[in-house]
């Protein structure tokens, strides 16, 4: 099934300037992203980004043995977020950057641990979608999680429709 | 080969052919505008289009219709089939979803557009559109022209990129509840309006300048909005005084959660 992702370039860079900035402690930084889902032709799905809260800095765990681990807090406070935005049916986006060039992916850690937490945002937002967006410096990848699906797709693409436009269209195959 | 087909157009950046090839283009409406505009994206390297116009060819098409021919008029060849030419013509791999009715009777394919230009004759259509693009997070490029007067005729234009975030085209004072109205007073008893190739040439270029701008950057001008003027008579494009005059603030129509299906929410 096709499945697009779309944000503003403003919300774009203010993401990328939160996960550029650098932690206390750990390697990298975690925020969330909020997301409608909507219909395109057939099973097609757009999922247009709205808005993104970053992790504040005494919500992560100090953790050396990965880029960042966020504690409960942080996803106490994701959780509570999508069950406000529940009417919307918004979904939320874990969120992190990859510090390279072009495509990217989940890592052994990301695909370890970061699905775990989409059954708990599912639980307090079925009709919503949730998932994964995972930005290099200049590209980006999703994984989709739609309404009461247990599996995750690989979005197709995602456009930053800012100045300029930016598509990221997913070229490598699993 | 490939290689010297975009040799001219490398000013636009190393990456600007694949920034091209990339983006999925609207093209609403296919006449004297969208046929200028169809033609100018296959040229450069454009690769996904989602195209709407549910008309055929008529005769007083032919003095501006890019890609008609005389045998077209008989044989009632839909607008929509012209554009389908003009594009495999230059690109025979490209992706063309083409739909031959209004596109709100079949929406949720232009939703997958970076860029959408509007080449309607209504500022409802306009408005609507404009819409459906905030909605959708897309870059909406109109174009339009008209003839005022018979005894001195004036020809006037205009180009305006509405972004998502950006004025939109109430902002910059082209749309108003007081056009809006004018129209549907005078709806059904317009008739066939004054339309010429050369002013459709001049908006559809500087509309395909603005989109490969806002794709490649090249101009290293980031434009969130523009309001662009033509004036046929003194044969000049200028920045609008309407927005010229406007003093410097956001869009008070749109805000940035407005987007996505409208959900209906019990009270």
């Amino acid at each position: 099934m096709r499945t697009i992702i779309k944000l503003t370039g403003d919300l774009h860079t203010l993401i990328m300037r939160d996960l550029a900035r650098p932690h206390p402690f750990a390697a990298e930084r975690v925020g969330f992203a909020f997301g409608r889902t909507c219909a395109l032709r057939g099973s097609a799905r757009l999922i247009l980004l709205t808005n993104y809260h970053p992790v504040p800095d005494e919500q992560y765990i100090d953790d050396p043995a990965v880029g960042a681990r966020i504690g409960p807090d942080a996803l106490t406070w994701g959780m509570q977020a999508v069950y406000h935005g529940r009417l919307l049916r918004e979904g939320i986006f874990h969120v992190h950057l990859h510090g390279h060039r072009g495509e990217t992916g989940m890592s052994g850690v990301d695909r370890r641990e970061i699905p775990a937490l989409i059954p708990g945002f599912q639980s307090v937002g079925r009709e919503a979608a949730h998932g994964i967006i995972i930005l290099s410096l200049n590209h980006g990848s999703g994984w989709v999680w739609l309404p009461g699906s247990a599996e995750c797709m690989h979005a197709d693409g995602i456009s930053v429709i800012g100045a300029p436009v930016q598509v990221f269209n997913r070229k490598a195959r699993p | 080969m490939r290689a010297d087909r975009y040799s001219r157009q490398s000013f636009l950046g190393s990456d600007a052919e694949e920034r091209i090839s990339n983006c999925t283009v609207g093209i609403v409406g296919l006449g004297g505008g969208g046929s200028h505009i169809v033609q100018q994206l296959a040229h450069i390297g454009f690769q996904h289009y989602v195209i709407y116009d549910d008309d055929r060819v008529e005769e007083s098409n032919l003095n501006r219709l890019v890609g008609a021919r005389s045998v077209d008029v008989p044989a009632g060849t839909p607008k929509l089939h012209l554009a389908k030419m003009m594009i495999f013509g230059l690109q025979p791999g490209a992706e063309v979803k083409a739909f031959g009715c209004r596109w709100q009777e079949d929406p949720e394919p232009l939703r997958e557009c970076q860029i959408v230009f509007g080449c309607v004759d209504s500022y409802k259509g306009r408005e609507e559109l404009e819409v459906a693009c905030r909605r959708y997070l897309m870059h909406y490029i109109d174009i339009g022209m008209d003839v005022h007067g018979k005894e001195n005729p004036v020809i006037g234009g205009q180009v305006i990129l509405s972004s998502p975030g950006g004025l939109c085209i109430r902002c910059m004072g082209f749309l108003t509840d007081e056009k809006l109205a004018q129209e549907a007073a005078r709806y059904g008893t317009a008739g066939g309006r004054p339309q010429v190739i050369w002013p459709n040439g001049v908006l559809a270029s500087t509309a395909v300048g603005l989109a490969v701008n806002l794709l490649t950057g090249w101009t290293r001008r980031a434009l969130t909005h523009a309001y662009l003027s033509y004036d046929g008579n003194e044969a000049t494009v200028k920045e609008s005084i309407t927005l010229k005059n406007r003093s410097a603030g956001s869009c008070a129509h749109f805000t940035e959660t407005d987007v996505g299906d409208p959900v209906l929410v019990a009270l």
